[in-house]
């Protein structure tokens, strides 16, 4: 067990190191000049080339891409390219942080909605209402947020002018309401989806029949035995996918004029600002690695049956 | 299981970003946050408007429009330009110009002072200018705006520090001369390249001092966060009559402009082709707010490569010029929000010449003469493949692009692809000149002079050449056009020139921005509506 | 696999699966026979009706520069029906199932290495990765194919949006293979230990024949299962990239174009027939893909009805 965790610890440095000389790679041989790009169409061939040598653009690619480790391992992800004046650090941390409460929104108002109307479903199985919940569960899974963003615009913001179209005052205020909406929407469809298909696991199960037998109320029954043997696997597909809430991320920001991660990450591939875009990569993939480990452990914490290899 | 791994991915990236967000909380990015109430009490008369993140707040770096437009309000230089388009005083109260047009004699004003109180004396203008021309500096244009001063080619190559023709008199009078007496120099020091920085700044940290400029303009920047919003407040130090805004807020978030207008978001905003049918119904609510600005300086058009098959025969370029309907473009797909160009300068500019464009102009809508043309030019029946590049990524060419490029393929049969490349790329290619035509990129004029236009754009030694045209003629035309002295003169000269560069068909010149309808709220006054960019936040005030 | 037989009339007569397969059927029947079915041609401009209304000759109504809205959806159909199917053929299908036989049957060091590779593609923000493919290398793979135009006698390439194509199919690929993979390593790993299996390969039937006689059909349930319901993603996916500006190039037509064009409040609220029929076009693609998926998973797994 030691062994296997340092074993797959020891893979970290070596996964991040490869996506980031990809990313970079692509960077370096790719087509189109940050220097360029900073300094606009007017500029002169003369300051391009100042700039690329100031940028240190015209040094050796290994050069480069050592001097790039070596900073940011001692925590300097450098200069944005195209905001001048700005650290990647301030630039990301904020837009970062917007994300994040966007995405925690979402995530909880998925679990907040999805978990009961699974309950509700798989209570009611077979009637119109689990037919109903089953159908808009199936709706909005895997539909891009940019189906239900439109329509939701056009109504609250466009028709009854009750929300702000878009931009961003924080969390709290109205302009939220309906970018959280729509990244949890596809969350809430899994969670009742979940929800449904583990509580009808655990509704014909034996103990459960036991229960009724000895005279328990439904509700009891649902309340004291379902529900708390549903929740155990349910524990375990709680949340958003990492990947749907990133990839929602990028539309929903990008709808909605947020200044979060995802539209910054999109912005600094166009303007090639290699240090931003580095940075973003890095951070993303470190925590899929890193969950990616936990989750495996855990696989292995909640069912022994699995032989950790590899 | 598999979702199971997205429920720790979940949790994980929550503590993570958790901490980022706290480090956030703790080390606040703001550049100033002396006022924190801003814009919400009543009496601060405030106006607001949609903007994009800017490139740049160095004046000295400024090439680009989104950043111009910012930092003519916090920086200001010598001259500036009037809401009537003259070069008029600014930190300098009055000139001189030598009789031989060489020297330009500047008597700066006594109550010119910085934003933090300074005085504004004539070392800060060498200073400035001295440091726009450094080399370390790497101002994109400075070749263009200060090339003309003696002594600049040995500041911009390293050689030395000092300009030989920028002389401090005294503490309050400079003298520039320049290489030779072109009457267009006064109007390149409006650009923000030739605008007076503080020393302080720059030397206290040369890579950030322009997120908190010491500047001489008639607004301080007070607050800008990237993404959201950038805040402009009144300078009370200003040295001319004060402006009349407590705040400018710059949202920089995105969305929808005109939704956002109807939600008393904002202040002003333009009106695209989508809503001017709504808007141009009397019965619209917004109809009564709007107002048509006066055409813009600038010009669309489509560019070629001229040394490129089949660019390089001037027939094929007259051809697709002639088989364009503009009017018709313009006024179902366009809604006559742009005027079709005939010309290159654009109505109103100084030297545009109303007769070539409008009452005879060269290409007239004619297919069969284009069709002839093609027949006569060297590829007749096998004219190569034309590609038209354009800037941006997916789903952004422009409408009039569609429809001219649908119509040389169905009307001249051609094989006409558009190319949609990203920016950076766009850049690349179009420097080194790999493009074989080029469209979807405008130019604007920086100030007004038709050398603005002709001589940067079409000139064959000028590093905006493009398309690379080189035309001997022209370029003597434009060189003669510098340096005379009478304007009726240079007219003559500018209108010639335009006149064979329109014939040859480098470009085909598509539309000036023409009457934008733009949609300002009953009780913002004083907003100008000029064809340039020019410090104009000043004279705006809100009527309550 | 056994014994379904009986049922099939069954879960053909379903109204899930009836309701699915006629939306499938249509929308990509009319992908199919684009052609045919579209009454102008997805470039036919004729500005003298532009952003008109639904109407007799143009009944989903026409765009800002008079094309047929209509048309323009059918001929849209066949960009995702393409890519949908290259991508679920490359990336689904051969490579992840192959990649999980191989990886779950012979263990080991090939093992560890799909699944040590499939870490670093599930490490990476895919999204990120592909808008980045699409900036750099895209430009130098239209050159490449400009240079086969004019060198061969191959035409089009471009212009078809070959090019396009490629880059949206090969990027949904690149990261469509690890999750499937992984589900049939699973599902190998399992079935390995089954009796028959391990008497197959002690009776010395050779690896490549123990996998498809014996591992491949035991696995295929579930990797039907996955794949239905992958197609909604697929589909969804190949949307979100054109919608991004980073997938199909216009002039060809695709939903995710259509949608990101027409997605501006002031066109929604001004001439809402551009946005709705390609919205609701992709959303009950998304849907039939999963409702089909969803009766498939009842069928194989009676129990969760």
């Amino acid at each position: 067990m030691v062994a296997y965790v340092i074993k797959r610890v020891l893979w970290f440095p070596l996964v991040l190191a490869i996506i980031s000389f990809v990313t970079f790679t692509m960077g370096f041989y790719g087509p189109g000049d940050p220097a360029m790009v900073r300094l606009g169409p007017k500029a002169t061939p003369e300051s391009i080339e100042r700039m690329r040598e100031k940028m240190g653009l015209n040094d050796p690619f290994l050069y480069q891409y050592t001097n790039y480790v070596f900073d940011a391992l001692n925590g300097d992800f450098g200069e944005s390219y195209s905001f001048s004046g700005r650290t990647v650090a301030e630039l990301i941390t904020k837009k970062i942080g917007i994300s994040f409460q966007l995405g925690l929104a979402a995530m909880i108002i998925s679990i907040g909605i999805g978990i009961p109307l699974g309950v509700l479903a798989a209570i009611r199985q077979g009637t119109l209402m689990d037919t109903f919940l089953v159908g808009f569960g199936l709706f909005f899974y895997a539909t891009p947020v940019f189906i239900s963003a439109p329509l939701l615009i056009m109504f609250f913001g466009v028709k009854f002018h009750l929300l702000p179209t878009s931009g961003w005052d924080g969390i709290t205020s109205l302009s939220a309401i309906m970018p959280v909406i729509v990244l949890g929407f596809p969350g809430i469809a899994v969670m009742t989806r979940l929800t449904r298909a583990s509580f009808l696991e655990v509704i014909n199960q034996d103990f459960v029949r036991t229960a009724h037998a000895k005279g328990l109320s439904d509700f009891q029954v649902n309340t004291r035995h379902v529900m708390k043997n549903a929740l155990i696997p349910l524990i375990t597909v709680l949340g958003l996918s990492l990947a749907t809430l990133v990839e929602g991320a990028f539309i929903t920001e990008t709808i909605f004029g947020i200044p979060g991660i995802g539209r910054l990450a999109v912005d600094s591939i166009l303007s090639r600002d290699y240090p931003v875009i580095m940075a973003i990569t890095l951070i993303v993939a470190f925590a899929f690695s890193l969950t990616n480990l936990i989750v495996d452990l855990l696989y292995c914490y909640v069912d022994p049956r699995i032989r950790l290899t590899g | 299981m598999r979702n199971f791994r997205y429920f720790v991915s979940g949790l994980l990236i929550i503590l993570i970003i958790g901490c980022f967000g706290c480090i956030e909380n703790n080390t606040n990015v703001k550049i100033d946050s002396s006022n924190d109430t801003l814009g919400e009490s009543i009496e601060d008369s405030v106006f607001r408007r949609i903007w994009d993140d800017v490139p740049t707040l160095d004046p000295h770096h400024v090439s680009d429009t989104t950043s111009a437009t910012i930092v003519v309000e916090l920086f200001s230089g010598l001259v500036t330009i009037s809401p009537d388009l003259l070069v008029v005083p600014d930190l300098a109260e009055s000139w001189d110009i030598s009789a031989d047009g060489i020297t330009y004699t500047f008597y700066l004003r006594d109550n010119a002072k910085f934003q933090n109180g300074r005085k504004v004396t004539a070392y800060d203008v060498e200073y400035s200018l001295e440091r726009a021309l450094n080399p370390s500096t790497m101002s994109p244009t400075v070749k263009n705006f200060l090339g003309d001063i003696v002594g600049s080619d040995d500041v911009m190559n390293g050689i030395t520090k000092k300009i030989s023709g920028v002389k401090v008199l005294d503490e309050m009078t400079i003298s520039i001369s320049i290489d030779q007496p072109k009457a267009y120099f006064l109007s390149k020091l409006t650009y923000p390249v030739s605008f007076v920085v503080d020393r302080n700044d720059i030397e206290k940290n040369d890579n950030s001092w322009f997120l908190n400029p010491n500047g001489t303009g008639p607004f301080i920047l007070d607050k800008y966060v990237v993404g959201e919003e950038l805040i402009l407040r009144k300078n009370p130090n200003y040295y001319l009559n004060l402006p009349k805004l407590d705040y400018v807020i710059f949202k920089l978030s995105g969305g929808s402009a005109l939704a956002m207008y109807e939600n008393n978001e904002i202040d002003i905003t333009g009106v695209g082709v989508a809503d001017l049918d709504r808007i141009s119904n009397v019965d619209d609510p917004l109809n009564s707010e709007v107002v048509v600005a006066i055409p813009g300086f600038d010009l669309t058009y489509i560019g070629f490569n001229v040394s490129m098959p089949p660019f390089d025969d001037p027939n094929i370029r007259k051809a697709l010029a002639m088989s364009i309907n503009k009017q018709l473009i313009a006024s179902q797909v366009l809604l006559d929000l742009v005027v079709p160009a005939n010309g290159i300068l654009p109505p109103n500019f100084p030297g545009y010449n109303l007769e070539f464009n409008q009452i005879n102009p060269d290409y007239e809508y004619n297919l069969e003469l284009a069709r002839e043309l093609i027949l006569n030019s060297k590829y007749s029946n096998n004219v190569p493949r034309i590609i038209i590049t354009v800037p941006g990524m997916g789903g952004s060419v422009g409408l009039d692009l569609q429809v001219i490029t649908q119509s040389w393929i169905d009307e001249l049969l051609l094989n006409v692809e558009i190319e949609q490349v990203e920016w950076a790329t766009f850049l690349d290619d179009l420097n080194a000149r790999t493009f074989q035509s080029f469209a979807g990129m405008g130019w604007q004029a920086d100030y007004p002079d038709p050398e603005n236009f002709l001589d940067v754009n079409f000139h064959s030694k000028s590093p905006l050449n493009h398309t690379g045209y080189n035309n001997v003629n022209v370029d003597t035309l434009l060189e003669d056009a510098r340096i005379k002295q009478s304007w009726e003169e240079r007219k003559l000269l500018y209108n010639e020139a335009e006149k064979i560069i329109v014939q040859d068909a480098p470009i085909i010149p598509l539309w000036h921005s023409g009457e934008n309808m733009v949609l300002i709220k009953p009780h913002v006054k004083g907003y100008l509506l000029t064809p340039l960019i020019i410090p104009k936040l000043k004279y705006v005030y809100i009527e309550k | 696999m056994i014994g379904h037989n009986s049922k099939n009339k069954k879960f053909w007569m379903r109204p899930k699966v009836i309701f699915a397969m006629f939306v499938l059927i249509m929308a990509y029947g009319g992908g199919i026979f684009s052609s045919v079915i579209a009454p102008y041609d997805y470039a036919e401009q004729d500005l003298s009706s532009v952003r008109q209304g639904p109407s007799m000759e143009h009944f989903l109504g026409t765009d800002f520069v008079g094309r047929d809205h209509f048309s323009r959806i059918i001929y849209s159909l066949r960009t995702n029906l393409i890519i949908t199917f290259a991508a679920v053929v490359t990336g689904g299908v051969v490579l992840g199932i192959f990649l999980g036989l191989m990886s779950g049957y012979c263990g080991g060091w090939i093992d560890s290495l799909v699944m040590r590779i499939g870490d670093i593609f599930l490490a990476f923000p895919g999204l990120l990765l592909v808008i980045l493919i699409a900036a750099t290398i895209r430009p130098r793979l239209i050159n490449w194919a400009r240079e086969i135009e004019d060198t061969t006698f191959i035409e089009g390439l471009v212009q078809w949006g070959v090019i396009d194509y490629v880059i949206v199919f090969g990027s949904l690929a690149a990261f469509g293979w690890v999750g499937i993979a992984r589900m049939v390593r699973g599902q190998v790993l399992q079935i390995r230990e089954f009796e028959y299996v391990v008497a197959g390969k002690a009776i010395g039937a050779s690896t490549p024949r123990v996998l498809l006689k014996h591992v491949f059909p035991n696995a295929l349930p579930p990797i039907i299962v996955v794949l239905t319901m992958g197609m909604g993603s697929i589909v969804g996916a190949e949307v979100i990239l054109s919608w991004l500006g980073i997938g199909i190039q216009p002039p060809t037509p695709s939903l995710g174009n259509m949608i990101r064009e027409a997605q501006n409040i002031s066109v929604l609220q001004n001439y809402p027939h551009m946005l709705i029929p390609p919205v609701l076009v992709v959303a009950l693609l998304i849907f039939a893909w999963n409702l089909l998926g969803d009766a498939i998973n009842d069928f194989f797994n009676p129990r969760s009805r």
